[in-house]
């Protein structure tokens, strides 16, 4: 959900550590995108609904906040020391951003430091080397999509007469993460087969090594880095749905037993296996596949004044990007908007290869597209929206539990609040508040 | 009761449906239909949408209260919960990707399972001005919805082929079916099929009620 440009409104939603709400929500002076993750989605909704009614010139609750001004490049230079760390480990910082907001300028520099990518008090050198590993780890869930867009390419048509239910040769190419979450996805694993060494990666590594190489180390520090930097536990979250547990449970689960030295282990599963689930209703990769590039085409431009680089992408380039992650029917549209949806299937697929419980859910990609706006290193986007997700991803659950979990909030604030308003739905039947499902999953 | 006021007059209310697979053209079909709009970059739906729009049939008026529901898997739970008093729906596939038609079964058996015995079906067949592309043959959609005795049709949203007529025919057969159920029934609106009917001037609430007894 967002909360737009609007003159009753402050452009920084504050970044608050306690009482189990989470916010995080940047825009500069007059943007129309910004992004708020909450976990307490009452909160969030109501400042959706009041942001609605300002318009009925009824007062905003934040209109009353006196607006500050939104951290400057300028600003932004003077928080580092000399080695590049944050003065008085980041506190000064989020402060600022909290109250004001990000210059529209330096939002791709300072949101992986919002988004957990790194860490507040982590040095310049630090950052290197987790970018580099995080740059190397990203690459290999591309190779592992292209991989098996690749395979399920030969047993049906992408765009031909069926879903991809055919079994598939040899399996997925995921190591690091626990196969037991990983059940409607491919799971099998198999010794690594010529065809892949030949396959065209567009990076130069040869995906036989990178391909088992374990990559833990930095998928734990990015967790630690959460917990410090983006104030994550909230305090009614049980550890099933907590994401952080989940993502720490599949890191720990997967690969640091099984050594790089013994990728045998990972090779479980039969080396044929289905990429349909036994259910036949149940999502798997394949669906998650299709669904992306069905919204990736249709993901609509209201970025394009935010981004004028990828807006004047040149037509080579844009086709060029769309072949690499299979993207079709996209003829209709211009070279910035083809570009921009081959970047959403990339980084959703590798998503949805990273995070198989969540997969991908529609609405996560009107979630990318501010952070692939504004971030234009595909990795470094991957990593902020995997920092985004850690707090929206609960809403994406299959079994639905998180959503209504906060659709009930909203019910009962509006309850305690409203009870004329309540008793009104309730004679509609719908104080089970559905109708604000969009707002809360998304940003409008 | 009497906090809501209907903005107009109808002497009839009814529920339709809109499901299908992710992508297939629900939400336009809807658009053209509802606004006479249509677009090529319109969101995925997420969780559910409704439009309502009236025409006539013989002497009446029929308000369509339409329910425009995501096509993913994974909101199905939530969207289910929608089906609750519909009367009628409008199932769709896009004609150019098989699977969409494929799981067309699926969907049918989902809304078989949710609602009442007396809904109105029709089998839609959107985005029939790709014709180089399509997958599904009119032939086959056709034998299938003979096969599952429901209504047939095929459409473009972006060409504004056939949405009208698609909706129009879903109506009317419902109004065909409850004005039959009247006569068999007489005035006891209690005897009536559960969410069908509602009268001039009452509220949406009358027939959220009467959809509600049903459930």
């Amino acid at each position: 959900m967002s909360i737009t440009g609007n003159n009753n409104i402050p452009h920084g939603i504050p970044l608050s550590s306690g009482g189990g709400g989470f916010w995080w929500a940047v825009a500069g002076p007059n943007s129309r995108i910004a992004l708020a993750v909450t976990a307490l989605a009452g909160i969030a909704v109501f400042a959706a609904l009041f942001y609605t009614t300002s318009r009925g010139h009824l007062k905003s609750p934040w209109s009353r906040r006196k607006r500050k001004h939104a951290l400057t490049p300028r600003q932004w230079g003077r928080l580092f020391t000399p080695d590049g760390k944050l003065h008085d480990g980041g506190v000064k910082f989020l402060k600022k951003v909290r109250s004001g907001g990000v210059d529209p300028s330096i939002r791709a520099e300072v949101w992986p430091f919002l988004l957990g990518v790194y860490e507040l008090n982590s040095s310049k050198e630090e950052r290197d080397t987790i970018r580099t590993q995080k740059r190397k780890e990203y690459e290999k869930l591309r190779r592992q999509c292209r991989w098996l867009l690749k395979h399920s390419n030969e047993s049906f048509k992408l765009n031909g007469s069926s879903e991809p239910s055919g079994n598939v040769d040899s399996g997925s190419l995921v190591q690091d993460m626990d196969s037991s979450s990983y059940e409607d996805v491919v799971s099998a694993r198999e010794s690594l087969s010529s065809e892949e060494r030949s396959l065209d990666v567009e990076y130069s590594d040869d995906p036989s090594s990178t391909l088992l190489e374990v990559d833990d180390n930095s998928r734990q520090q990015m967790t630690n880095t959460d917990a410090s930097a983006l104030n994550t536990e909230s305090s009614d979250s049980d550890s099933s749905e907590d994401p952080e547990a989940v993502i720490q449970a599949s890191s720990s689960s997967g690969q640091e037993n099984n050594g790089p030295d013994e990728p045998s282990k990972e090779f479980t599963s039969p080396s044929r296996t289905e990429l349909h689930s036994s259910a036949p209703a149940a999502e798997n990769f394949a669906t998650w596949q299709r669904i992306i590039r069905v919204d990736a085409v249709r993901a609509n431009s209201e970025w394009i004044p935010y981004s004028p680089s990828q807006a004047s992408v040149s037509e080579d380039r844009a086709r060029c990007s769309a072949e690499a992650v299979g993207l079709k029917d996209y003829e209709h549209l211009e070279p910035g908007r083809i570009f921009h949806a081959a970047r959403l299937v990339a980084i959703l697929e590798a998503y949805a290869l990273y995070d198989p419980e969540i997969g991908y859910c529609q609405g996560m990609s009107d979630l990318l597209s501010p952070i692939i706006t504004f971030i234009t290193e595909d990795h470094e986007a991957f990593w902020c929206f995997v920092g985004f997700m850690k707090k929206a991803r609960h809403n994406f659950r299959l079994d639905e539990v998180g959503i209504r979990r906060q659709l009930n909030i909203v019910s009962k604030i509006i309850k305690c609040k409203d009870s004329h308003l309540f008793r009104h739905l309730e004679k509609l039947q719908a104080e089970d508040c559905f109708f604000v499902y969009r707002m809360v999953v998304v940003r409008s | 009761m009497g906090a809501y006021r209907a903005d107009e007059d109808y002497d009839y209310l009814f529920k339709v449906v809109l499901i299908g697979d992710s992508g297939v053209g629900k939400s336009n079909l809807l658009s053209r239909f509802t606004r006479n709009e249509f677009s090529l970059e319109s969101k995925s739906t997420i969780g559910v949408e409704f439009a309502t729009r009236s025409i006539h049939v013989d002497d009446k008026v029929v308000k369509a209260q339409i329910w425009d529901t995501a096509g993913q898997e994974r909101y199905r739970a939530i969207t289910s919960a929608y089906y609750r008093g519909a009367v009628g729906a409008l199932l769709v596939y896009d004609v150019t990707r098989h699977v969409t038609f494929e799981n067309v079964e699926r969907w049918l058996k989902e809304l078989r399972d949710h609602t009442d015995s007396n809904i109105v079906i029709m089998l839609v067949g959107n985005k029939a001005d790709l014709r180089h592309l399509r997958a599904v043959t009119t032939e086959d959609a056709k034998a299938f919805a003979e096969r599952e005795n429901t209504f047939f049709m095929e459409t473009s949203a972006l060409e504004s082929l056939n949405v009208e007529n698609a909706f129009t025919e879903v109506l009317t057969q419902i109004y065909r079916v409850v004005s039959r159920k009247a006569l068999e029934v007489g005035d006891d609106p209690a005897a009536l099929p559960k969410g069908q009917t509602i009268n001039v001037g009452d509220d949406v609430s009358a027939m959220k009620k009467v959809g509600c007894c049903s459930a």
